[in-house]
Order: structure tokens, then sequence, then C-alpha cells
């Protein structure tokens, strides 16, 4: 589905990714896994094309050299970013048309509200201002919306950051749900654990480099992985 | 696949729009009823306002830009409108140096309009092309130089303009039926705009340009196609306030007018065409008090003081206060369908 190879990643003129390779394989959810600082948002950018980057990144075959933020987007990439970047001052519903803002076809009114009912607290303050939602509610939000646009394939960047730990349950259920209806997830994170629990397979990046990779039952519970991310042991 | 003709945030526009609508007409009523003479050309100077205002809403409040640049269309259509339709016996004395025979021919009222529209929207054309590419500071530096560059050629392009001279003779074909009319059907227009995609998208890039373009978002588009539309608002506006008045020059399509413009805009709240239509009203209706208390009339037995300038005093205020106590407007996000229905408080969020 997705194939990324030799990818370097630039901020003006530093190198941020130093040449990997990733394969996200059709219906799988692969996890992208470091610490702070490692490269993991700059490999996002560089898919969506928010950042300047070197190497190949493939979509279902299609060199996506060239193309540019839009038009990823309308080949089907589609990102919740980091941060929980909703449109603030658009009501739930106006946040959720923007999701399927390039979609001509009739049922986005219908899938809105499936979604809405979905996540019946979004349903709820529907119209309402999105900057008014809870952190927890934003992710959700932000995922919805995401999907609206029926990518091929789902960028999650960091999904559980600073959510409360019940939250990031919830939002981690979404992800198994999804895996389970057969989305393509590329899933950006720092908690571990959670992560590799919904994963099929597994790559972590420190300083711009994969440094291991594998399926995720090589990686345990994460634990392990935890202190080598962070530096922290028990 | 087959899409509806109103997604439903645009059926509920219509429904603010009606609502609107109706208070222009309870308006348009109390004059009819009570009203004295004087006051027509009051409340259809307030009504070509609210046009412009409206228009306004389209580029400027939807996209969260500051421009400064729509005296200058109102003022290209006012002339554009006003030459083609003046009688060419009339033109023969009031503009006989005019080039490229502009005086030797006379248009329907109609036809002028449409030309009037076409050269305004032309010109809005050519102009988003690079105000579409800009960001925002840019965006508000070329609208001023846009009214300054036209307002000098109306000042110094005598032979076409009469600069600040008068050019008169313009055939009196608007009363304020077809003003009503029109302030109506440009409610509705800008209301369907902002529930529209194109407005949502707009509204979306206001808020987070990159978001915006990561959802598939063509930012040039949308700023290009907006900005054609709110010229089209001007020009309307220009064109009814030239078939009103008979007569125009220069001076009204500068600085002051676009500061009184703004500052309702601003009152009522840059994000709503309610807003739009509230801080209309409000300050026609504070600047009417105010000039009649310039002239110092006897309050209660007291005798006031003539106070000139105090109109300006009051825009001043306004801009100042709005900003510092209430810098969404009085709407915010807020619609009037919002408050009649008691919709769920929608909060507007600072970037």
């Amino acid at each position: 589905m997705l194939e990324i190879s030799g990818l370097k990643v630039f901020h003006g003129p530093i190198e941020a990714v130093h040449g990997i390779d990733i394969s996200v394989p059709e219906g799988s959810c692969v996890a992208l896994l470091g610490p702070n600082g490692a490269g993991k948002t700059s490999t996002l950018s560089a898919i969506t094309g928010t950042a300047r980057a070197t190497g190949t990144i493939r979509l279902e075959g299609r060199d996506l050299a060239g193309l540019d933020i839009e038009d990823r987007f309308r080949a089907g990439i589609s990102i919740a970013p980091e941060g929980r970047r909703i449109f603030a001052n658009l009501t739930v519903f106006e946040n959720l048309r923007m999701g399927a803002a390039t979609r001509t076809d009739g049922g986005i009114e219908r899938d809105i509200e499936e979604w809405l009912s979905r996540f019946p607290i979004l349903g709820e303050r529907r119209s309402q201002s999105a900057g008014t939602l809870s952190g927890g509610e934003q992710q959700m939000l932000t995922i919805a919306r995401a999907l609206l646009s029926k990518p091929r394939i789902l960028l999650l960047d960091e999904p559980s950051l600073g959510l409360a730990p019940k939250i990031i349950g919830q939002v981690f259920a979404l992800i198994e749900d999804l895996r389970h209806e057969g989305m393509t997830i590329l899933l950006v994170e720092q908690n571990a654990g959670a992560a590799i629990e919904v994963a099929d397979y597994v790559y972590v990046l420190a300083n711009g480099l994969v440094t291991r990779h594998g399926p995720s039952g090589e990686f345990g519970d994460g634990s392990g992985l935890m202190g080598e991310l962070t530096g922290v042991h028990d | 696949m087959t899409r509806r003709l109103l997604n439903p945030d645009q059926k509920r526009g219509l429904i603010g729009s009606a609502m609107l609508a109706v208070l222009i007409l309870v308006i348009v009523g109390a004059y009819a009823l009570w009203g004295e003479s004087y006051q027509a050309r009051i409340l259809y100077a307030t009504f070509v306002n609210l046009i412009v205002v409206v228009g306004l809403q389209v580029f400027m409040g939807n996209g969260n830009y500051a421009t400064f640049s729509h005296a200058a269309f109102m003022g290209i259509a006012a002339y554009a409108a006003a030459i083609c339709v003046t009688p060419a016996a009339v033109k023969a004395l009031s503009l006989p140096d005019a080039p490229w025979g502009l005086n030797a021919f006379e248009m329907h009222p109609l036809s002028a309009a449409l030309v009037a529209l076409v050269i305004t929207g032309v010109i809005g054309a050519l102009t988003g092309l690079f105000m579409s590419r800009l960001t925002n500071v840019s965006i508000t530096i070329v609208s001023i130089a846009i009214l300054v560059i036209v307002h000098s050629i109306f000042l110094h392009r005598t032979d076409i303009f009469k600069g600040n001279q008068a050019l008169f003779g313009i055939p009196r074909v608007f009363g304020l039926g077809h003003i009503t009319a029109l302030v109506i059907l440009a409610i509705v227009a800008a209301r369907l705009f902002r529930e529209s995609r194109l407005g949502l998208r707009l509204r979306a890039v206001a808020d987070d340009e990159v978001g915006a373009r990561a959802m598939g978002v063509n930012v040039v588009r949308a700023r290009m196609i907006a900005w054609v539309v709110s010229t089209l608002f001007f020009a309307t506006a220009g064109i009814a306030y030239a078939f009103y008045l008979g007569t125009i020059s220069a001076r009204p399509f500068y600085f002051n007018y676009v500061f009184l413009t703004v500052a309702m805009l601003i009152l009522g709240g840059l994000r709503s065409v309610t807003g739009a239509v509230f801080g209309t009203l409000l300050i026609s209706l504070g600047l009417e008090i105010i000039r009649w208390l310039e002239t110092g009339p006897t309050l209660g037995g007291v005798k006031l003081p003539e106070m000139l300038g105090l109109s300006g005093l009051l825009l001043g205020i306004v801009i100042v206060g709005v900003m510092a106590f209430r810098p969404h407007g009085l709407m915010g996000n807020r619609e009037i369908e919002d408050i009649v229905f008691r919709r769920k408080k929608t909060t507007e969020v600072s970037k």
C-alpha cells in the first residue's frame, strides 16, 4: 500500500530523517515509535507533502514525488495531525464537512451522521464550536474528520498526546476498531505500550534512523522499549 | 452521483436570511407608516451600506482578512453605470471631453447595470489574481494600494470622472423598493455563500491554512472566488448609489467610507452575516442620533452646545471599544437563527 524507501526529510538546511525504509501493507496497522525528535512527525510531514524530502514514497505503486499537499490528500492520504488541529471556530458538524471537502458523492451527510452517532458526545455538540470541546473529544473529531475523506491510508500523529489515561483507552479502542474494519493505518506514537497492542508491525525510530523493526509480537508489552527510547530504566 | 441543491447548513441559512428579511421589511414598513420624506434618503443610504458590509463579510469576514478597497470597487461600478445610463445629450454637457465616445451613447438602466457589474467583476478578477496569492498583511496593504490608485484615477482623469466635481444628470431610476429587494437578495446570497462548500473552506483556512490544505482545500482558488464575489456586492451597491442620487463624485469612494463600513462589520462581528446586518443598522442609527446631537438640540429644557465632529469620534470609539471588549463583535460566530432557536452556544475561539 504505502512504500517508503531511502527517505530523507529536511527542515531548512537540517536533515531530520537520514534515509529510512518503511512499508505499510494494505489493511494493516503499522506503528512508528520513538522519542521526541526522532523524526516521526517529520516522516509523516514528508508523506503528506508539508516537508521537503528526498527518496521515494509510493502509494499503491504511484510515486508521490511532485504532488503537493492537496493532491496527496486527493490521492488518499489523510492525517489526523498532532495537537488535534481542529478548526476551532467551525462547529463540530462543519469540521466533519471539511473532512469530506473533496468528496462529490451524495453520501457525505449520511457518513457524518454515522460518525456523530458513533461518538454520541460529538453528536450532542454538533452545533458547538469545535474549540470548546475537551481534548479527548477534539481527538475523536480529528480522527472522524480524517476518515470522512474515505482515505486509502490514515496517518495518526500522536493521538494520545496530552490526554487522560481513560481517554487514551478510548482513542486506542477506536484505532483497534478501525483496524478490524480493514483501514490501513500508520500510527506515530510515544506511548509504546498502547501502540504495540494495536499495531501489526512496529518500526522504532531514533535520531532520524530506524533502529529496530519487526512484528509487534517481538516487542512484548513495550516496557523494555520505553526504557530504551527514553533512557529511563526500572 | 447527484448533489442536492442546498446542504443542511444552507437550508438553515435560508431560514436565518428570512428572519433578517423580515427585519428589513419591518423597518421599511415603519418608514412607510410613520416616516418623514427626508428619512427615505437616510434609509436608502443605510441599505446601500448594508449591501457593502454584507459583501465585506463574504471575503473579509469568512477569510478573516482586513481589506480596504471596497470603496474603490463601489466607485468603479457607480461611474461605469452612471456613464452608461446618462443620456448622450446630458453627457455632452457634463463630459464634453470624454474619450472613446463615452459621451456619445446611452443605455437602458438594466444594460448599464450589467455593464457595470461585468467591468467591476473583471477588475475584481484581475486584482484577485494577486490578492488570492498573498497572505494576511500583504492583502491589507495591497487593498489600500488599490483604493489609493483607483481614487487618484477618479481624481485626475477629469475628462471621464470629473474628479471632485459632480457627475450629474444620471437618471434616478431606483427607489426604496429597489434597494429593499437588493438588500434582501444580498443577505440571502451572503448566507448561502457562507454556508457553501467554498465559504466553509474559506472559514477553515482562516482558522488553520495548512490544516485546510491538508484536507485538500485549494486556498488560492477559494480566496479568488470569494474576492470576486465580494466585489460584485460592492458593484451592486455602487450602481444602486448612482441610480438613486443622480449625481456622483469621487470624494465618497475613499477612506472615510471605508472606515465607516469596516466599523459596521467589526461591531456586528466579522464572521457572521447577521453581525454585518446588525452592525450596519446600529451604527447607522447611532450616527443619526449623533448628527442630531451635533446640531446642539434642546434636551429637557437644556440647550446642548454644538458638537461638530462627534460622528468621527463615535466610529473611533466603536472600533476601539469592540476590539478591546468584544473582539469577535456582537455576534461572534452566531447567526440570527442560533439566537432565536437558542441553539447550543457557539463560543468563538481566538487563535
